[in-house]
């Protein structure tokens, strides 16, 4: 694990976002009795899953030195979609829209030169639209397989345990072991330099942001099948968290430094507080207003540097 | 190997190359020089895949071709090693050198292959570096030395070396020579672009000079003498590069004085004095500490301890390191990296310099413009320049680093502390710009000057302060020294005890 620290030059790892989930953990192990139970944990489990699934998109795209707003407005699209579109057809239409999404803000960030910050959310204001435009009232019902692929048991664990080790297994390949990885690592840090060195910057962007919407209809599809329900506003609240659970784990918005592992531990800081709150009974609005000063805190300690010099 | 024939490259309504044609033969080192804006890079550029060219040919073994990217370039055997560092901070020795064209193992990246051909890179260029250290972490000349490795290590025919020795020290410039002479056995073509005319005369078999976008002449090296040399570059005879130092002052008065100033925890203390009238150097090898020492006195780099004292109206004053503090009391300093730390790059020359003359302004005064001043400055230090209006990110390295002296020079400060004065700029505007210091000084000014270029040094200062460890190990007539007694000091930190020559490399 201090290895794993000490290269924090490209992780982002240290040893507060590593520390925090544990000691909450503890915390609340300590605090409450019924926190331990496996239902609970269970519990947590299924509450970050679409979560910690649209942050590992969101670092990708923060690592290659972007942001994307419109995660949580392409989650209530797919919500969306997965209620009133015919169940065969719901979840390739769904991830289709999700690749469409991403290349428009990919394009618009690389082409046109729109800052991220910028373009994804005119992304999320028109996708938002769009979602309400097709299913403005939640409700309906998510096709029985998604159903039974989010809330059942398989060997006795909940099946959003499954979701996330997939999602955790698949990001770590992408970042750790593949070319893709160490190319978006490089294109986050310099891409100038990384074009120089033979890269297709343009493309690999385009990539990350693709790769972002798609984890957020992932996320999209978990959470309505969770639910049981569509509702088109349903990722509201994601497109911050993912940003706040990424800042907690230690990736850097300016492109070049973070890590699955960073992700993963500040998801679970991020779940943990919002399901600690829950069990002591404090009010979610004070837990949203909670995450703005969370990020806050996270990007304010974050030990920057200018990359590339 | 390559010929260039009647290549043409435009930027906007500029032209900046016109009809250059030559020829370069495999198995040689060929310098590719003139000065800053002649258009070298321009050139190389367009060999190595940057931007097209607009007219004319460029052939590889008589056949034409055009790369439109890096990767294109290099599958055509053309290698590139950047004048600036395309290494990635945040990615190892190892993964830099192979970014780009990871060696795969299926659909994962071979991590010990990797690891072990970037340590036999390094090896081959006498480097023991550890291939996992991350390059942020490792110093400067350090990362040139990847940089070149980098380009090397790609299995090419042409190589294109573009100011390679810019941050290099003299032992590293050794290795590179060697580097040169094996990649020259193995019958490749090396295009060296430098000004640095030692460089040229003992690495290069042939030299093409560029001047202002059209090719003066291409020449064996031997054939020529270093002064035929510079005036094919600039254009004239240049009787003398360095100005004349005049008779020191024995009385003039110490503009800033400093005393134990101390620039690491617990590391030496340093003392020296700046008299009016005297240019000082720091000289000494890469990373020793004289950046930290001219960092410290321009209120930006942490000192530990020490006192630093200003002359103002006659009367020695305790100085606060910042820089607001440094700048009100009258001290200029120009950095290493102009474009980023100095510069506004999208603003005009006139907003540049009237931005220098704010601070010491109350700040309701309304910002003045000073037109009569500026068009003085300019025409007094010979910034080229369509107008002062002029954008000064679209100037050449020389004319920004002239505006941003003279900055300085309008906000009337009368200690200039300067990091590399030099690097990126021509012949012609180094001369320009040692006549400007030289000028400042003689009008009452002092200048404190950190420089890798030893040379410069040796020609410019009055006197030489020899920097190792964080410590001055010794002070030198800039008049009476020489390279070698200079190096002696920077790399043992004592004069010569015995008549063996120091070991350079």
């Amino acid at each position: 694990m201090f290895e794993l620290i000490q290269k924090s030059r490209r992780s982002g790892l240290s040893l507060i976002v590593l520390a925090l989930p544990i000691t909450l953990f503890i915390l609340l192990c300590l605090s409450s009795s019924t926190f331990t139970r496996f239902e609970n944990l269970a519990n947590v489990n299924s509450q970050i899953a679409a979560l910690l699934i649209a942050s590992l998109g969101q670092g990708l795209v923060a690592i290659s030195g972007g942001i994307d707003l419109s995660v949580g407005a392409v989650m209530g699209l797919t919500s969306a979609i997965l209620v009133t579109v015919d169940p065969a057809l719901a979840v390739p239409l769904a991830l289709a829209v999700g690749v469409v999404v991403g290349l428009v803000n990919g394009f618009g960030v690389t082409l046109f030169n729109v800052h991220p910050l910028v373009m994804s959310l005119a992304t999320m204001t028109v996708v938002q639209g769009m979602a309400l435009a097709v299913h403005p009232i939640p409700g309906g019902t998510v096709p029985a397989f998604l159903r039974t692929m989010a809330v059942s048991r398989f060997a006795g664990m909940p099946a959003a345990f499954f979701w996330c080790v997939g999602a955790i297994v698949f990001a770590w390949f992408l970042l750790n072991l593949s070319r893709f990885g160490l190319r978006t690592y490089a294109v986050g840090a310099n891409p100038i330099s990384a074009g120089r060195n033979g890269i297709a910057v343009i493309r690999h962007k385009v990539l990350c942001f693709v790769l972002c919407s798609l984890s957020a209809v992932i996320a999209g599809i978990f959470l309505s099948a969770r639910v049981g329900a569509g509702d088109a506003t349903m990722g509201a609240s994601y497109s911050l968290d993912t940003v706040t659970a990424m800042a907690l784990g230690g990736v850097q918005l300016a492109g070049g430094t973070g890590s699955v592992l960073g992700v993963v531990a500040g998801v679970l800081t991020l779940g943990l507080i919002s399901n600690g709150m829950n069990l002591m009974g404090i009010s979610p609005f004070l837990r949203a207003a909670l995450t703005g000063v969370l990020l806050l805190a996270a990007i304010g300690f974050q030990r920057r540097e200018t990359i590339g010099a | 190997m390559i010929s260039f024939d009647k290549v043409t490259k435009r930027f906007g309504s500029n032209l900046a190359l016109c009809e250059i044609s030559f020829d370069c033969a495999a198995g040689s080192v060929h310098a590719v020089t003139g000065e800053n804006g002649a258009g070298k890079s321009t050139l190389m550029n367009l060999l190595a895949g940057i931007f097209p060219a607009d007219g004319g040919e460029i052939r590889l073994r008589g056949e034409p071709i055009a790369p439109e990217r890096p990767s294109e370039a290099r599958r055509l055997g053309i290698s590139t090693i950047f004048q600036e560092l395309t290494l990635l901070p945040n990615l190892t020795i190892a993964e830099n050198l192979f970014l780009g064209r990871e060696p795969m193992r299926g659909a994962m990246v071979n991590r010990r292959l990797m690891q072990e051909r970037a340590r036999e890179i390094m090896a081959r260029l006498g480097s023991s570096l550890d291939v996992d250290t991350y390059c942020g972490d490792i110093s400067l000349a350090d990362q040139h030395l990847v940089e070149i490795a980098k380009g090397v290590s790609v299995d090419a025919d042409v190589y294109i070396f573009d100011e390679p020795t810019a941050a290099l020290n003299a032992p590293e410039v050794e290795k590179l020579g060697a580097l040169l002479e094996s990649l020259k056995a193995a019958g490749k073509l090396v295009f060296y672009v430098s000004h640095r005319l030692d460089e040229i005369f003992r690495f290069c078999d042939r030299v093409s000079v560029l001047k202002d976008g059209r090719h003066v002449e291409t020449r064996a090296t031997l054939s020529l003498t270093r002064d035929e040399l510079v005036s094919l570059m600039v254009g004239r005879v240049l009787s003398q590069f360095f100005p004349a130092r005049p008779t020191p002052a024995e009385s003039a008065p110490v503009e800033l004085g400093v005393r134990d100033l101390q620039v690491v925890e617990a590391g030496p203390k340093v003392s020296l004095a700046l008299r009016a009238g005297e240019i000082v150097g720091l000289a000494g090898l890469e990373g020793q500490g004289q950046r930290s020492i001219i960092r410290a006195l321009a209120g930006l780099h942490p000192s530990m301890a020490g006192e630093v004292t200003k002359n103002v109206a006659g009367e020695m004053k305790l100085l606060k390191l910042s820089v607001v503090e440094t700048v009100m009391a009258g001290i200029g300093f120009v950095p290493e990296d102009r474009k980023t730390e100095g510069l506004y790059l999208p603003l005009s020359i006139n907003q540049n310099i009237a931005l220098g003359m704010l601070p010491r302004l109350s700040i309701w005064k309304i910002a003045p413009t000073g037109r009569n001043l500026i068009a003085d400055l300019m025409l007094r230090m010979n910034v080229r320049s369509t107008s002062a209006g002029q954008e000064v990110g679209q100037l050449s390295g020389g004319n920004q680093q002239k505006v941003m002296i003279g900055r300085w020079l309008a906000a009337g400060i009368n200690v200039l502390l300067l990091e590399e004065p030099t690097r990126g700029v021509d012949v012609g505007a180094k001369t320009e710009i040692y006549g400007l210091l030289r000028d400042f000084a003689h009008r009452g000014g002092a200048v404190l000057v950190v420089s890798s270029e030893l040379l410069e040094l040796l020609g410019l200062c009055d006197r030489i302060l020899v920097v190792r460890q964080n410590e001055i190990v010794a002070e030198l007539e800039g008049a009476g020294t020489s390279e070698e007694e200079v190096m002696q000091y920077a790399l043992t930190g004592h004069a010569k005890h015995s008549q063996a020559s120091p070991c350079l490399n």
